[in-house]
Order: C-alpha cells, then structure tokens, then sequence
C-alpha cells in the first residue's frame, strides 16, 4: 500500500504516471472546502458535484486512450455537441441512442485513418474534424432546443438506491476502462505502442507483432466513444440539443489528463490518476463558485495549475 | 536426416535489398538447418543485420525467395514472421521501457483467460520459470526501464527463446554480457539447438563462433562470401574471408615524417571521475582515439568543442593556451581557429538533409560573414569543392538527402574544407558508406594532412583506424591509456592494452 502510494511520486518504478500529486490536491481541496464553507460538505452538494463532473470525466478517460498511444483528440467538443444535436431530432429513443454512438464512432474511424494512413498529424486530423463536425452539428440544430428522448434524461437526473444516478454513470465509465486498458490485450498495446513512440522506438511495437496501426485507430473510436457518451449524459442534464454545449471540452479534457500525471509524450499514465484529474476541475469550479470568485480568474487558475504539473515532470518525457 | 523431411529449415534465395541509392544485399543466400547453430559473419556494414531483418519481416526484401519447410513465405511484417515462428533478438534494444518484463515477454501473444482478459498469472508464472532459466533473479514485475543493460539483453534473449519459434536470430547477442553471462547464455542454446531448432548466431567474437556454431556463412559488401563447416575453417581463414583483400591495399601510405605540434592536452581531465592524460597532435598526422566502444573516444573528441565540458587541464592550438571551449558557442570559436568537428550522425547532427549540396557546403563560410553581407563569389567554392572531392550528385542545387551516403560524408569534409580549417575532428569518417567510397574519404583525409592538416579521428571500426592513422591513443574509461605507432598496432594489441589498463582515477 505505502509502496504504491509512493510509485504515485515517481516515473521510476511505474507506468502510471505522476498520480499522488493529484492525490493530494484532491485531498487538500476537499479539506479547504469542508473546512471554510458550510455549503460544501452537504448531501446536495456533493450529488450535485458528481453530476457536474460526470461529462468531463467520461470525455478526459476517452481522451486517456489516445494520449497514451502519443496522440490527441480535439475533435471531442464537437462531437459532445453533436451528440446531444442528433438526440434532439424528432425520432424514437431506440433509433437516436444506437445513431449517436454508430455516427461518432465513425468520425473516431475517420480520425483513426487520417492520422495512421494519411500520416497527419493526430492535432491537425481532429482539429480537422473538430471544425467539420461543428458545421454539421450547426446544421442539425443551429440553436439550443429540441427535445431528449424521457429514457435518457430519466437515466441522467433519476436515482437508484437513494443515490443519484450519475454516480452509477461514474462507476460503469470507470469500471469499462480499468478492464479495457488493465485487463485486456488492447489496453496493453496501447501502453506498448506509446512507450515506443515516447521512447523514440517507433518500430518497437510493431517489431513484437503488434498492428500498431489498428491499435491507434481504435484508440481513436474509443475516444470518440467516450466523448458521445459524454454527450448523452450531458443532453439528459440540459434537456435540449446545444451546437454549444461540447465548446472548450475538449481542451478540459487534455487538462484533466495532464493534472492527472499522464504523460502526453504517451506510455505512462493511469486511469485513477485521470479520475482525480477530472476532480480537481470540478472541485476548482464548485470551491471556486462557493467563493465567489469569478469564472475568469478560475480559468486562469485552471492553467497555472495545468502549468505547474507540467513542470513536475521533466520536458524529455512531455513530448508536447 | 529422416526420409522425406527437408534438410534445410529455412532457405533465403538470392536476396537483394536497396536502401535508396545503396545495394545493401546483392544475391545473398542463407540455409539454416533444423538442430545446429548457424554463424553469421562480416565486417560492419556486410549486410548480416538488413539480412536478418529480412528473415523477421522488419525490412521488406526487393528480390529473392524465403522457404520455411519447404513453404514459401511471404513476410511484410514482423507478425507474419513470428507466426511462421521465426523469432528475434534484435541488435539494438527492442523492448518497451514502460511495460514490465512479464508483458514484454508476451507482448503481441499475451495469454487470456476465459473471459477474454489478459491472463496476467500465467503471463508471470511463465515469465518467472524463463527468467530462472538463464539464472536471472528478477522479478517478472519489474519495469523493464529500471533493469541494466546486460540484463535487458538478458530479458531480451528469453523473449526470443519462445516455445513456438523454431527458428532464432541471435543478433550480436552477447554485446552486453561478461563471459559469466555468456556461458548461461550458450547453455540456451545448445539446449535449444538439442531440440532441433535452427539458431543464427552474429556476432564479431571468434571464440563464441568456434564454441557454439556449427556452420558459418560469411558476407562482404552485401554479398556472399561462402558457406563453411566450422570444422573445417580456422579463425585465421575466417578473417581472411571478411577482409577479403590485404589493409594495405585499402589505406593511402602513413605520413613520412611529423610536423610541429598543433594541438596539446596536457594534464586533461574529460570527467572528474577519469585520470588525467596527456596528447598532443602535430600537423601532418592522422591520429586515432582507438579502444572498446563507448569508453570515451567520444567525449574526448567533444570537449575540444565544447560539447562536453572537460574537468581540468591546458589546451594549446599552436602553442597558444586557451580557455576550454563553451557549450554555447564552443564550435563557433574553435572554427574560428581554424578546428572543424565532424559529428558521427551526419544527418542528425551534420547535414541539412533538405537543403541542396551547395548550401551545405557553404554554410561555413556564411557562418563567418556579417549578417548582412553579400554572398559573392560561393559558385566557385561550390564548383571547387565539388572537383575536388568528386561529389556525384544530379546537380550542386539537388538536396543532400537524395546523395548516398559516401557522397553526404564528402559534402561535410567538404563544408570544412571549403573553410580552409587546419585540424578536422572526425567522429566516424566511413560510417554507412559504401567501400569506393571509403577509400576516396581516407585518401582526402591523406591529402589535407599532407598539405599540413592535421586529423584527429574516431571510428567504430578498429581496422579502419589501424590503418588510416599514424598514431592511436587507446582509450578506456575516459583517459587515454596508452599510445602507439598504428603501424604496429592489431586489433588484439589495442584491445589488450585497453583492457590491462584501468582507465578510472583511484
């Protein structure tokens, strides 16, 4: 237990990155605001956090699978926004969930072969579709509105056991990833290929039979995945479709990343450190809120904190 | 030999390879026959790793054919290779630093369980039963980033051992290891050789040659030499069949008599770890930091440019002290006193492998020029440096990148020469050049000294600097140990003179 809370520390002994920083920020976070808000530590509050927080952990773990092969994925906000435009068209919930997820698991394809067969640069590609995907989600639903199917906003806003749902949202996102990226052999190419690629081995993975290339072009549905199902959780929250909604998620997404102690050179970094990454954002914004601080100097504060991470862990290993 | 079975495992038929403008492989043909170990020998450059390459599916091949069992194959990657079961320890470390030893060991075979996850028990238990056998005391859990060198080669070595692999390429396997290591290593293998597999065997160390191998095959200049039972060679022949033509016949005659001193360390320290040493060379010299790879011939060579930072010590350029070169702008002033340094990856650290021959000529003489000055008069030195070392390139305004590699290392000797500098520092003067080439570099390095230039040169490649120099000083372990005339020099002397003499400070 101690060996491995200090392995949170190190880039050393293990692969997952620089994760007890986080741990700590949480911890001394969630202190600070038990202790000087009356408001924090309430039932409602807290369900409200989960709530809150639930769209940008679904989309930084989405994220977590192309940063680890050395990629990146900045077409994720569009996506989110087109997610909650196609649940907005008039149709049955059985036709729009099954569409959401076959249509942006193909832009994460097309994402997937224009970085490995075209050979563009994985920023360019999804900024690429970034800004394509912005046109047609435009198109779809140029405002806000709209209605979501009831299914979806009952599985959002209703709760089991006498806790909100989104928690068990939270448990069944984290839970799917542990066993694709610990329990499974993709998870585990994927750490090869970007130890290669972090290393300056290009060739290694494929040198062990590996197919790198599908490996990364899945890498990149996943994400696409993971951000749809962001979008669907979001569409329950909003309750409308929002060409805007998904804007600068993406970049939150790569934030909650990197605070996590995932390295961007890829190869290292871990799943719980991007949950506690995911966290700190949302504990920033509703301590922040609390205190009144204004939403500008939180987003400063937001990339000081991204900035001072960063340069715990040597440039060599950052790639980007 | 049973009836019907084929007497040869795999059979690579008349194998040609082309990287860019440079045939690496001519027609080369390798048999591996089930149950012995095959040598695979030749000089640097041979062509014995792009041959193995071929045989794994990392490099595809331009011509020939590749029989496993009679089957023809086909191998555009490395995981058809493996499927055949063809498995390789590579030369140069391939393992992943970020994964364990367990999950490099299984990496693109990993083992599941029935519920399709990775069987990660299995994965160390096997893991830790391979590890034992090459009497490895490491944990299957360990990051392979945190092991030595010896012992990722070692992990290396038990990745390839695979059950399901019946042929293994054994590419200069024991680089790393001491004669301890080396002695688990051939029980390995004859233990797999016992099961009827087929081995290749590279490596430059002639008595691991005569104690493991049961044939050779030897490759010069990418084509094939001849095929021997190792009863029936000695290693004498063997060097003689990698040569293939007396030294003498290759280098341009030493310099007769030696000039006035031009460079002097005196009492240079090139570590705080390493003892201090004395050297001095004269105008009209070629002398040659020789010794094992790695020991400091590189570190040496760099810190009179700045690009290592020496502990202490003097520096004369003709007989004038001087303050040790900045990493900042050492090479900036160096060149201005006449020192032009060669790196060893050209095209890393040398080249401007997009820009045109011309450009990369004159650079050094744009790098002397007020910003604003006008160019005048660079044409001629193109054209002038371009007779003079025999650049064949399209045109001077073709990129460096589309030259072959001796034609590249002639446009760098020639942006210094076109500076007219007085002593070149030279790391690896003949690395990835092809033979004709080699002997013209070595005869330009002859000229420059003759007219009162003065080299100072590392290489990889013994022989080359036996006989290229006039003078090597052995080194080992950052210090320059001993000298001697290259004139009487062996391969065995510089080696023996390394070793017998501990380099590091007490």
């Amino acid at each position: 237990m101690i060996a491995m809370l200090r392995s949170g520390f190190s880039t050393r002994r293990s692969r997952h990155g620089l994760w007890g920083v986080p741990l700590v920020i949480v911890l001394v976070l969630a202190t600070i605001l038990t202790v000087e808000t009356d408001q924090f530590a309430t039932r409602e509050n807290l369900f409200n956090l989960v709530a809150q927080a639930m769209p940008l952990l679904i989309a930084a773990i989405g994220q977590l699978f192309v940063i680890l092969v050395g990629g990146l994925d900045l077409s994720i906000g569009s996506v989110i926004s087109f997610s909650t435009a196609v649940l907005s068209l008039d149709g049955p919930a059985a036709l729009l969930i099954p569409a959401v997820f076959v249509l942006t698991g193909l832009v994460g394809l097309i994402n997937g072969l224009v970085i490995t067969r075209l050979n563009v640069h994985p920023i360019i590609a999804t900024l690429a579709m970034q800004y394509i995907l912005l046109g047609i989600t435009r198109i779809l639903r140029p405002v806000s509105g709209g209605d979501i199917p009831r299914v979806v906003i009952a599985a959002v806003q209703g709760s089991f056991l006498g806790l909100p749902l989104p928690l068990f949202w939270g448990l069944f996102v984290i839970g799917l990833a542990a066993k694709v990226l610990y329990g499974s052999r993709f998870g585990l190419h994927l750490f090869g290929i970007g130890g290669g690629v972090a290393a300056g081995m290009e060739d290694a993975a494929r040198n062990f039979g590996i197919r790198v290339d599908r490996n990364i072009v899945l890498a990149y549905v996943a994400c696409s995945l993971f951000a749809a199902l962001a979008g669907i959780f979001l569409a329950g929250r909003i309750v409308s479709g929002d060409p805007n909604v998904g804007l600068l998620f993406e970049l939150d997404a790569i934030t909650a990343v990197a605070i996590g102690g995932t390295q961007l050179s890829g190869g290292v970094g871990s799943l719980h450190g991007t949950v506690l990454g995911a966290v700190i954002l949302a504990l920033l914004a509703n301590g922040m809120n609390m205190a009144n601080i204004s939403p500008f100097v939180q987003t400063a504060i937001k990339g000081g904190l991204l900035l001072a991470i960063v340069g715990l862990q040597s440039r060599k290993k950052m790639g980007l | 030999m049973f009836d019907g079975e084929p007497a040869y495992l795999v059979e690579m038929q008349s194998i040609s390879k082309a990287f860019g403008p440079s045939m690496v492989l001519r027609d080369v043909s390798l048999r591996l026959r089930p149950g012995s170990v095959h040598a695979l020998m030749g000089e640097n450059g041979a062509g014995k790793s792009t041959l193995m390459k071929i045989l794994a599916g990392v490099h595809r091949r331009d011509k020939g054919l590749i029989f496993k069992d009679g089957t023809e194959l086909n191998l555009p990657s490395p995981r058809e290779a493996l499927s055949a079961g063809i498995s390789t320890v590579f030369q140069e470390l391939s393992l992943l630093p970020n994964l364990t030893i367990a999950e490099n060991m299984f990496l693109g075979r990993e083992p599941l369980t029935r519920g399709g996850g990775l069987d990660r028990r299995r994965m160390r238990a096997e893991t830790a039963r391979a590890l034992a056998e090459l009497d490895l005391k490491l944990s299957p859990d360990q990051l392979v980033s945190t092991l030595t060198i010896a012992e990722r080669q070692f992990v290396e070595i038990a990745h390839g051992i695979k059950a399901d692999a019946s042929v293994l390429i054994l590419d200069e396997p024991t680089a790393a290891l001491n004669a301890a290591d080396v002695e688990v290593l051939n029980r390995s293998i004859r233990r797999l050789r016992a099961e009827g597999k087929a081995i290749v065997y590279i490596s430059h160390r002639m008595d691991e040659i005569f104690d493991i191998c049961d044939e050779v095959t030897v490759l010069k200049d990418g084509q094939n030499v001849g095929t021997r039972a190792i009863s029936d060679v000695t290693p004498h022949q063997l060097i003689a069949m990698m040569v293939g033509r007396e030294l003498s016949d290759l280098f341009p005659a030493r310099a007769a008599t030696l000039g006035k001193p031009v460079l002097e360390l005196t009492g240079f320290r090139a570590t705080g770890h390493s003892r201090p040493f004395d050297l001095t060379l004269h105008t009209g010299e070629i002398l040659g930091l020789a010794g094992l790879e790695g020991q400091g011939q590189q570190r040496i060579m760099r810190s009179l440019i700045g690009r290592s930072q020496a502990a202490e010590g003097t520096l004369r350029l003709d007989g004038q002290a001087l303050k040790f070169p900045s990493l900042a702008n050492g090479i900036r002033a160096m060149a201005r006193r006449g020192l032009g340094f060669v790196p060893e990856d050209r095209k890393e650290e040398g080249l401007m492998l997009g820009l045109s021959v011309a450009a990369n000529l004159v650079i050094g003489l744009h790098a002397e020029r007020p910003a604003f000055a006008r160019a005048q008069g660079l044409w001629a030195v193109v054209q002038r440096m371009s007779d003079a070392l025999h650049i064949k390139s399209a045109s001077p305004t073709a990129p460096v990148a589309s030259l072959s590699g001796g034609n590249q290392q002639k446009v760098l000797l020639g942006r210094y020469l076109a500076r007219e500098v007085k002593i070149l520092l030279i790391e690896e003067p003949t690395r990835g050049v092809d033979i004709g080439a080699k002997l013209e570099i070595y005869k330009l390095l002859r000229d420059f000294c003759a007219a009162g230039g003065a080299v100072l040169v590392t290489s990889r490649e013994t022989v080359e600097l036996i006989g290229l120099c006039d003078r090597l000083a052995i080194v080992h372990g950052d210090t320059v140990v001993t000298e001697m005339p290259a004139s009487e020099a062996t391969e065995h002397t510089i080696l023996a003179a390394a070793l017998t003499t501990d380099g590091a400070a007490a």
